[in-house]
């Protein structure tokens, strides 16, 4: 196992992570498995701003993961096969040498060696069977419910042939929980004509650090697509998600939103890379800053007769004493067959339009709130109600600053 | 009568270029005033500082909206007060669709979501509802969005910025129909209107819209006041230039 080796590999972008300052292995015993609706309310307000409902209702299968350990799990689907991936790992031998670190490598930097290196692995295993659409969402809830620890988690996420489905991840702090980290590895495996949509919302507390390493591999005539969503600016944000387009005809879409406020470094890449005929990507990074540092960035590599499109717009509002939106869209076409595109734009509100919706009643906050959503949801096709809900919730975030924040 | 609208020796300032000096303008309830004049005569700059734009700022004056004093007031208190304008070139909002604006108003008052929807229908919004505010739209839906949004916050004194510019005859009669609409505080009673202050450069609107009083405006100022139709009349066979040259010389005199 190579995995000691990169514990001391930096990531290719992003300020270094302290983990020394974090408990990173469980001082506690696992707990007795509860049913998503005995959460406690508080907490299962916040999981609700991220999309996931302990009711369960119009969820085909549910899981929680509670700092170290699993809380929930239900399955209400036989479509579908939702298991710790501990007990996964264990019950299938192919997982560890079919999928387990295939999608990302363990020795990528040294928050995924430290994934890697975790006595007992945290996070789920998702299988969806072949040709099953699975008609509502699965929800996934990674929460931290105390400061001071390091969450490690590893998700597997398999979709046979022609299967579908709609995964919902929240990944959150408690109330009052402010300084922590996340280490998140997600690997996500797209069959034959398969279709994987995953919504990712972040709500963490105001200084906690964020690593996050998804790859997904998609096949012949699959469809990937991403939603990422950052609620509250943590302090210290670096996602790096990759995409292999293997198989003829695969596409893989990319949308992150995100909110940036003072104090706080978010750093969002993107690389897929297009490996046979007739591929497409399009990855589209939206940003709002209020202060803070925000990179977008994103590269798109051409190996084959693909078509690819890169977009970044940013827009500042108050940028607070240096808070900046840096973009960087990149292109790499390698194959004269590649059809590639780029933009980047960084604007700010116009003062005309604020006065145009106050002048029809709104307060300047409401409109500055409707003018950033216009911002973050413009071009966006089929926002699902999950993410339209969400958004509105950023545009809220910016509009009203720092004292909304507090409430 | 009280006066919805009273305006005493306003001067305001864009870029510190002084555009309106000393104006006085009284408006009373119920009434439908038009305002001729040449372009560049300060029309607009008149309605902007009325609802209040930040960058039309008074530099001397006093606005009264019902008897009170609003020249401290910001743009929102005073579209809240009940104070609309009609633009004649608003701003585009990518991504901000004029249902949006709706839902604002339906939110506020909840009991108006059937009246709402029946205003849609009667003058043919729907298409426009989930488009962006403004966006790829011709000079005539610009328009019609414009007197539709009025038509949906019902304010107590609509403003109209040149709602017969640059449109066709058809189009003139539906955005005629649409004011009137608006003007028009109960169906059955045509008499009793809402206060409004028409802009007209050509004076087409007022072939379909009662106007109460006509003022022509010039080089910053109110130069006369009276009969619409007469008014009218007058610029139509004489132009702005002879308004010009007789407001100058009553200056003068």
């Amino acid at each position: 196992m190579k995995v000691p080796d990169a514990r001391s590999t930096e990531a290719q972008s992003g300020p270094g992570l302290d983990l020394d300052q974090f408990l990173i292995e469980p001082d506690t015993p696992p707990p007795a498995m509860i049913s998503p609706d005995q959460v406690g309310r508080a907490d299962a307000k916040v999981m609700a701003s991220l999309g996931v409902h302990v009711t369960g209702e119009d969820r085909s299968g549910t899981y929680i993961l509670h700092n170290f350990h699993p809380l929930s799990l239900i399955v209400k689907s036989d479509q579908i096969e939702l298991l710790p991936i501990a007990e996964a790992l264990k019950k299938y031998e192919w997982l560890r040498e079919k999928y387990y670190w295939k999608a990302v490598p363990s020795d990528l930097d040294r928050y995924t060696a430290q994934v890697a290196s975790a006595t007992e692995p945290q996070g789920y295993f998702l299988r969806v069977k072949k040709g099953a659409k699975v008609a509502f969402p699965v929800q996934a809830c990674l929460y931290i419910a105390r400061g001071n620890i390091a969450q490690r988690v590893h998700n597997v996420v398999i979709l046979e042939e022609g299967a579908e489905l709609h995964l919902i991840t929240g990944c959150a702090t408690g109330p009052g929980v402010e300084i922590g980290a996340h280490l998140g590895v997600s690997e996500q495996y797209v069959g034959k004509n398969a279709r994987l949509t995953s919504t990712t919302v972040h709500n963490w507390g105001p200084r906690m650090g964020v690593r996050s390493r998804p790859g997904t591999i998609v096949e012949e005539g699959g469809t990937f697509v991403s939603n990422y969503c950052s609620l509250r600016p943590a302090r210290n944000v670096q996602t790096e998600p990759r995409a292999w387009l293997n198989g003829k005809g695969a596409s893989a879409k990319y949308l992150t939103i995100i909110l940036g406020s003072n104090g706080s470094t978010i750093d969002i890449g993107g690389e897929v890379y297009l490996n046979a005929e007739k591929t497409s990507a399009e990855l589209a990074h939206r940003a709002v800053c209020t202060g803070g540092h925000i990179y977008q960035k994103g590269l798109l590599i051409g190996n084959a007769p693909c078509r690819a499109h890169v977009d970044c717009a940013g827009m500042v509002l108050d940028a607070k004493e240096d808070g900046f939106i840096h973009s960087v869209p990149g292109l790499r076409a390698l194959h004269p067959g590649a059809r590639m595109s780029h933009e980047a734009s960084i604007g700010r509100i116009a003062p005309k339009q604020v006065a145009y919706l106050q002048s029809r009643g709104m307060s300047e906050r409401e409109a500055i709130s409707m003018i950033i959503r216009g911002f973050l949801g413009e071009e966006i096709v089929g926002l699902s109600p999950e993410l339209d809900a969400r958004v509105a919730e950023i545009a809220e975030f910016a509009g009203h600053g720092e004292e909304w924040h507090a409430r | 009568m009280t006066n919805i609208l009273e305006i005493k020796h306003l001067c305001v300032e864009v870029d510190g270029q002084e555009l309106l000096h000393d104006l006085d303008l009284t408006i009373p309830d119920g009434e439908v005033h038009a305002l001729l004049g040449p372009n560049g005569s300060g029309k607009t700059t008149l309605v902007m500082a009325i609802i209040g734009y930040p960058e039309y700022r008074v530099a001397k004056g006093q606005i009264l909206f019902d008897g009170e004093e609003i020249t401290k007031l910001d743009i929102t208190e005073r579209a809240r007060l009940g104070i609309a304008v009609a633009q004649q070139r608003p701003p585009t909002i990518a991504g901000v669709k004029l249902r949006q604006i709706l839902d604002f108003v339906i939110e506020n008052a909840p009991e108006r979501a059937q009246e709402i929807d029946d205003l849609t229908r009667a003058f043919q919004m729907e298409e426009f509802l989930d488009r962006d505010i403004n966006a790829g739209l011709s000079g005539g839906e610009i328009k019609r969005s414009e007197l539709f949004q009025l038509l949906v916050t019902r304010p107590r004194f609509a403003m109209m910025d040149e709602p017969d510019s640059g449109i066709d005859l058809e189009a003139l009669a539906l955005v005629g129909d649409m004011i009137n609409a608006l003007l028009s505080k109960e169906p059955d009673r045509p008499a009793h209107r809402r206060a409004g202050l028409i802009i007209t450069h050509t004076g087409r609107i007022l072939d379909y819209v009662h106007a109460d009083k006509a003022h022509i405006m010039l080089d910053g100022r109110i130069g006369c006041s009276g009969n619409p139709l007469i008014l009218l009349d007058k610029v139509r066979q004489y132009g702005y230039e002879e308004c010009i040259r007789c407001i100058l010389g009553r200056r003068e005199g």
